[in-house]
């Protein structure tokens, strides 16, 4: 077990030092940096260059990388250079904000998820076509709405018409009446595209699981048509399940990027965007690393969980 | 470990929680005083008069900040602000004789005359690495008679001297010992003697104002204003609409502006803020030759296109300068809409049939709509305009380093001397300044040096007047239109005077 972790952990450290580099060399070869960027339209060349200066964007490449790499070690995220906070403070306030979202989302989407696409295997597996129709089609379609365009169709029904939701406003950790209230439209939205996946999958797995012998058995030993779905069933078509989980919080850290754009939530996202669009170096470098680790440990965890649910995993 | 998988549960908790209570959750309830929300359209970059950027901040400071002068939001003239009166005989020393205590805001004490050289010095100090150090390269010292007199001495006259004192950038009043606490974070904790005190700031989410009450002119109406950052038009003009915030900071979209009208937003408005120009670079060998660069003035209707496309928004102009500034003159040189004339024009220059050039532009724009019938118009005279789009950072770089054929030019300011001096004065040629055309006329140049040494304002307007004729008449720079800044609002509140700077003086908003 141990040589398995550390063997893990070596791939760990050569991935994050190959991510480090590779993002650090290709922040700088999008033109244009953190002080064109700040600087807007009526700054002469003369004094942009004062500013380049000012932040440090003049000295030799490979000596801005030293640096970075020292900082790192050290566990140092820094400061952004266009406006001299602190990196860590700024993800460490961003942080529950998207992981909220995104761990909400994850929620709603199995509760719904699963028993629908399971009462469409059924319904497809009994023959009456018409609600599985009806479960999967509409699932299609909700699945290939882009979230940009959902977020803003949901804004003005649940904001303008209904007034149900705040388009704007706070998110006070401290208050979880106003996180809800505010929380509420962007998770919505995700968790449709979420929700429509993940019923699909379920549907086709256990379908596929439906036809098996085990299921005829369980059926024969007058086992409940419930109990036999759910059980039986699910169970054993729990795989691709936790595999498409597994991949759609990797889909929802790049959905919350666009929602939190659209509803103004000041999460990871968000300062994400803002890193970019201001070519602030360090944000977007320590950014991605963040998301990388993160795609990283969700990997592993769905290793894990596989070895549960189906001994017959190894590595 | 157990911490971290309590706070994972109770993560899992709260999230089970938003499917569960979301919709029942009431509107948080309103604070007992007076209180405004503006849309603020951006991330804050900071508060540092020597060190800010873009319009949105400065509007900030602007609020919190005060210079020796300020400008009158409704005609822009200068007016005093922490100096009562000032007076000079030959335009190059200057003597101001400022206001008795006044207060600094969070305890610093009173605003003296020391806080001035300081200000002043800071900007100049290579270590300070302000942009704006050059706006102050005309002064050769900073005198202080006592406590509450400012003498200045300039090493050439300058007849508009004033502007570079007044109440932006360089301009305004800091405290020496609030800069030196605030250590590497002074664009965060800014202290002025304005009519607001920054109270808070989130930069992912809002920015919060509290009313100065020991401010010199009196306390401000409005107890707390919070700049909530909202940065999609689509969700601002939504916010707006549901009450949720009470003023937008700049809406920019036709569409939007049309609906809040009917639905009876009041649209604060400034006309004539800033001219857009369209820069021709000679660089690019077509546009080396006067006539072409004329045939294109009479190819493009730009009064028609201004308003097809953004009637609200824009207005097409000749002059570079704006109404309501007292240079102003309307005997200038102007090209009326002549496509006959416009071929004419490239016949003589050798370009019959016209040529090809490219437009840089932001990809953030894209091809706007008018560019499209600038697209339109040029083709019916032979001349075939590409679009050349960049993101913004090129863009800025690009045009910076004069790497164009077309670009254009947007520069907001009250004192008509930066505008002119700024594109067309030699010294500012790309890639050092904001003369993208690099256009270089010596008679035009002495003109500008003369007018800001005269003291006689008759002359001086005259100089101008001729600056103005020839420039138009070389036409490297050529106007589109003069834009309009609007920030629409609730009927309740009142006071939103727009300032030719693009800016509102809070101390003068009131919620009814």
């Amino acid at each position: 077990m141990l040589a398995f972790v550390l063997k893990k952990f070596a791939q760990l450290f050569v991935t994050t030092l190959g991510v480090v580099t590779l993002v650090f060399f290709t922040l700088r070869l999008i033109p244009g940096d953190a002080a064109s960027a700040m600087a807007g339209d009526s700054l002469s060349g003369e004094a942009l260059e004062r500013l380049r200066e000012q932040m440090g964007l003049t000295q030799p490449l490979m000596t801005q990388y030293a640096t970075y790499l020292k900082s790192l070690l050290v566990l140092d995220f820094g400061q952004t250079i266009t406006t001299g906070l602190s990196v860590y403070d700024l993800m460490k306030s961003a942080l529950p904000i998207t992981l909220l979202i995104a761990l909400s989302t994850i929620v709603i989407t199995v509760v719904a998820a699963i028993p629908l696409g399971t009462l469409a295997a059924f319904m497809a597996h009994k023959g009456r076509k018409g609600l599985d129709n009806l479960i999967t089609g509409t699932a299609m379609v909700l699945d290939l709405m882009p979230s940009f365009w959902t977020g803003l169709v949901f804004l003005l029904f649940f904001s303008l018409t209904l007034r149900w939701f705040p388009a704007s406003g706070d998110v006070d950790m401290s208050d979880p009446f106003s996180v809800l209230h505010r929380l509420a439209l962007p998770v919505l939205v995700l968790a449709v595209t979420q929700i429509a996946t993940m019923a699909r999958i379920t549907r086709t797995a256990v379908l596929e699981v439906l036809g098996e012998d085990y299921i005829r058995t369980a059926r024969s030993l007058g086992w409940s048509e419930l109990r036999v779905l759910f059980r039986h069933a699910l169970k054993n078509a729990a795989l691709p399940i936790v595999t498409v989980i597994g991949l759609s919080f990797g889909s929802l850290l790049n959905g919350t990027v666009i929602v939190e754009f659209i509803f103004n939530i000041p999460g990871i996202g968000s300062l994400l965007v803002n890193g970019i669009n201001s070519r602030d170096y360090q944000m977007v470098q320590n950014l991605i690393i963040f998301y990388a680790l993160i795609f990283v440990t969700i990997n592993f965890a769905t290793d894990i969980i596989y070895r549960k649910l189906d001994p017959r995993v190894t590595f | 470990m157990s911490f971290a998988r309590r706070q994972f549960l109770s993560l899992l908790a709260a999230s089970v929680a938003v499917v569960g209570f979301a919709v029942a959750t009431p509107a948080p309830s309103q604070a007992q005083d007076k209180t405004l929300k503006v849309r603020f359209y951006d991330d804050p970059a900071g508060f540092d008069p020597a060190n800010i950027f873009r319009i949105e901040n400065e509007n900030i400071a602007f609020n919190i900040f005060s210079g020796l002068t300020t400008y009158d939001s409704k005609t822009g003239k200068i007016i005093p602000d922490l100096a009562e009166s000032w007076d000079t005989d030959d335009n190059k020393t200057w003597k101001f004789n400022l206001r008795k205590g006044v207060k600094w805001h969070k305890g610093y004490g009173e605003f003296t005359s020391a806080d001035v050289v300081y200000t002043f010095n800071r900007i100049r100090d290579p270590k300070t690495a302000s942009p704006y150090a050059a706006e102050l390269a005309n002064v050769a010292k900073v005198e202080t008679p006592d406590p509450y007199t400012v003498v200045i001495e300039l090493k050439s006259p300058d007849g508009n001297f004033l502007h570079q004192v007044a109440n932006y950038h360089q301009g305004q009043i800091v405290n020496r010992k609030a800069i030196e606490d605030a250590g590497d974070k002074v664009r965060w904790n800014p202290v002025g003697t304005g009519p607001y005190v920054l109270d808070f700031i989130d930069v992912n989410s809002r920015i919060v104002l509290k009313s100065h009450k020991d401010y010199f002119r009196g306390p401000a109406p409005i107890d707390t204003i919070t700049f909530q950052i909202i940065k999609d038009e689509n969700t601002s003009t939504i916010a707006l609409r549901n009450g949720e915030i009470d003023l937008v900071m700049r809406a920019n979209r036709e569409e939007h502006l049309e609906t809040l009208r009917k639905e009876g937003f009041r649209m604060n408005k400034v006309e004539n803020y800033a001219v857009a120009l369209k820069v021709l670079n000679p660089a690019f060998k077509p546009l080396a030759d006067v006539r072409v660069r004329q045939a294109i003035a009479h190819a493009i209707d730009y009064d028609t296109i201004n308003q097809a496309t953004a009637p609200s928004m824009q207005k097409g102009t000749a002059s570079f300068i704006l109404p309501w500034m007292d240079v102003y003159t309307d005997d200038i040189p102007k090209y009326p809409f002549d496509p006959a004339k416009a071929k004419k024009l490239l016949a003589e220059a050798g370009y019959p049939k016209g040529f090809t050039v490219k437009h840089l532009n932001t990809s953030a724009q894209g091809v706007t709509e008018l560019q499209q019938f600038e697209i339109d118009y040029l083709s019916q005279v032979g001349i075939t305009m590409k679009m050349e789009l960049v993101d913004t950072p090129t863009f800025n770089q690009k045009r910076n380093a004069g790497d164009f054929e077309f670009a254009t030019r947007l520069l907001p300011a009250v004192n008509p001397d930066t505008i002119l001096f700024n594109y067309l004065h030699p010294a500012n040629a790309s890639p050092k300044g904001l003369n993208g055309a690099r256009y270089d006329n010596p008679k035009l140049t002495a003109l500008l040096e003369g007018a800001r040494a005269e003291v006689d304002p008759k002359k001086r307007k005259a100089m101008y007047a001729e600056v103005q004729k020839i420039a138009l008449t070389d036409l490297y720079y050529l106007p589109m239109y003069a834009n309009h800044v609007i920030w629409p609002g609730k009927q309740k509140v009142a006071g939103v005077n727009i300032n030719y700077l693009g800016q509102v003086n809070f101390f003068e908003v009131d919620v009814k």
